[in-house]
């Protein structure tokens, strides 16, 4: 297994570069209930951005040797890199407002020395409600457990 | 060393919980628990005759249960609680949750992550 996959140094890296360089941006989908305590399980970290094109991306990709895959047909753009490719970028979140009124309302959450954006639990929800896919239905009860846990 | 139903009482309120309710999740019986609150001492004859013969109390030589021991028995009271006023949650993940807490965001992303990525799990 790669040292990557688990999420080390590198990784928390990028996110504070993305900080660092002023990205609008914030953790969403599972991951965004793992960090607030869900005992989730997701292959990988979704950021949702703003604007793809935000120069500090670029910045934030080259200081972890990443780069931007552009989007080419129905494949979605994609950041390719050992430290970076555990992320998959978001530009549209189904079931709930637009970027910029979400992440008024987003969580703070501590990364160490930096925090960073994360969509609330009950967003969350409201997304996974919304889409109804299998895999949201099967995650579902599980969110509106660990919410009811969080809320107390 | 006995049982201070006041003290209890306290506990239960601070809790919000009833004290009926109590014994019922921790599985005691009303009979049992007021058996109990009668008697003199809650402990084994046996300890208390060792505490006579060296003329201390009980307490000098009992020691609480090992703190995460102690941990998870707080954690899992609190899932009790959140169950019982949420009866569609699902106890597993209350438990979890409230377990979550005590790690940092990025301890519970790697486990999130580490989880996803073990075959035997994703099956």
């Amino acid at each position: 297994m790669r040292e990557n996959l688990l999420f080390r140094d590198k990784e928390i890296a990028f996110l504070r570069e993305l900080t660092r360089n002023k990205v609008p941006f914030m953790v969403v989908g599972l991951s965004a209930a793992a960090l607030q305590g869900a005992p989730m399980v997701t292959q990988d970290v979704d950021l949702w951005f703003r604007n793809i094109d935000h120069p500090g991306i670029r910045k934030a990709l080259k200081k972890l040797d990443g780069v931007l895959v552009p989007p080419l047909g129905l494949n979605p753009p994609m950041f390719a890199g050992d430290h970076v490719d555990c992320f998959d970028i978001v530009l549209t979140v189904h079931g709930v407002k637009s970027f910029d009124e979400e992440i008024k309302g987003a969580c703070e959450v501590s990364m160490g020395k930096f925090t960073i954006k994360v969509l609330p639990l009950d967003r969350v929800i409201a997304s996974k409600t919304f889409l109804n896919r299998q895999k949201d239905r099967m995650a579902l009860p599980a969110l509106r457990s660990a919410k009811k846990a969080l809320s107390q | 060393m006995r049982i201070s139903s006041e003290k209890l009482r306290t506990l239960c309120r601070d809790r919000r919980i009833q004290l009926k309710d109590l014994l019922k999740e921790a599985g005691v019986s009303r009979t049992a628990y007021y058996s109990l609150t009668r008697k003199e001492s809650v402990l084994p004859k046996s300890v208390c005759r060792v505490a006579q013969q060296l003329g201390v109390s009980p307490s000098l030589f009992l020691v609480e249960e090992d703190e995460a021991v102690r941990r998870i028995r707080v954690l899992q009271a609190r899932t009790g609680e959140i169950c019982r006023r949420h009866p569609g949650c699902d106890r597993d993940v209350v438990f979890r949750t409230l377990l979550n807490l005590d790690s940092t965001p990025v301890e519970r992303l790697r486990k999130a992550l580490s989880r996803a990525r073990k075959p035997a799990i994703q099956g």
